[in-house]
């Protein structure tokens, strides 16, 4: 069950890994949007857009939706859950630190 | 959704006075670790985060090098600390404000596709998560000033 757990947000870091991958996340925050309409912001061909968002569907931080002929994607922000908790140990670091370095000055500011 | 983090404080003090905390290695070691840092580009230096036995942390070398180095304006180090953590950069602008200095803090670069995989769950709950807990915890009993 652990290794479950591991396995998803293992999945979760390597999809926003793609620089590319996670334009397309900011596009999707904007609304949802078609494959095409994803394909219009990149260079790269429609197989390959296609193959980056199902990176992403499989970590399950978008959602498809068919309608009629096209699929429209849909954010799922939820998911990035575990990236925001591991960055947050990161601040909880610094904010510490940086907290150190004001009371550090204010006591050499009492000298 | 980011892989940096910025922090921006206001603190009392004038710029020299704050560049001197830090880009001094005595100064770093009041607040960050104790280190071998030197204020010149290229410089390699170290922080150690002391063990802690009470919760099972083993401490932890972060390997450093001085990127930029203007005074007292603009101080920017590497920072891997292992794992994910490998090659990101820490950087402190200082900007003179009327009412002391603004520090322009930002920790960028994080490896975000490999946070959890060597270290991940692995062994006895050894992973980076408990580690960072850990780390935390350690942190948090210095400021106590235990």
């Amino acid at each position: 069950m652990m290794l479950e757990t591991a396995d998803r947000e293992q999945d979760v870091f390597g999809a926003i890994s793609h620089p590319a991958r996670r334009r397309m996340l900011d596009l999707l925050v904007e609304g949802d949007r078609s494959v095409k309409g994803i394909a219009g912001h990149f260079e790269m061909s429609r197989p390959a857009v296609s193959q980056h968002l199902r990176i992403l569907l499989d970590a399950g931080l978008v959602s498809e939706k068919r309608q009629g002929r096209e699929r429209h994607y849909r954010l799922v922000p939820e998911q990035l859950a575990p990236v925001r908790e591991w960055i947050a140990h990161y601040e909880q670091f610094w904010d510490d630190r940086l907290q150190r370095l004001q009371q550090h000055l204010s006591k050499k500011g009492q000298k | 959704m980011t892989d940096a983090i910025r922090r921006e404080i206001l603190i009392p003090q004038p710029q020299e006075q704050v560049w001197q905390a830090i880009a001094d290695s005595e100064s770093l070691a009041e607040w960050m670790f104790p280190n071998d840092f030197e204020p010149r580009i290229g410089h390699q230096f170290t922080f150690h985060v002391p063990p802690n036995p009470k919760v099972n942390f083993e401490g932890l070398v972060v390997e450093c090098e001085v990127l930029e180095c203007s005074p007292p304006e603009l101080l920017s180090f590497s920072w891997s600390a292992g794992g994910p953590v490998q090659d990101t950069r820490v950087t402190f602008q200082l900007v003179p404000a009327s009412e002391g200095t603004r520090i322009l803090f930002e920790h960028t670069g994080f490896d975000l596709s490999h946070p959890f995989g060597e270290h991940a769950f692995k062994g006895a709950g050894a992973g980076w998560t408990n580690m960072l807990k850990q780390l935390t915890s350690v942190v948090a009993d210095r400021a106590a000033g235990r």
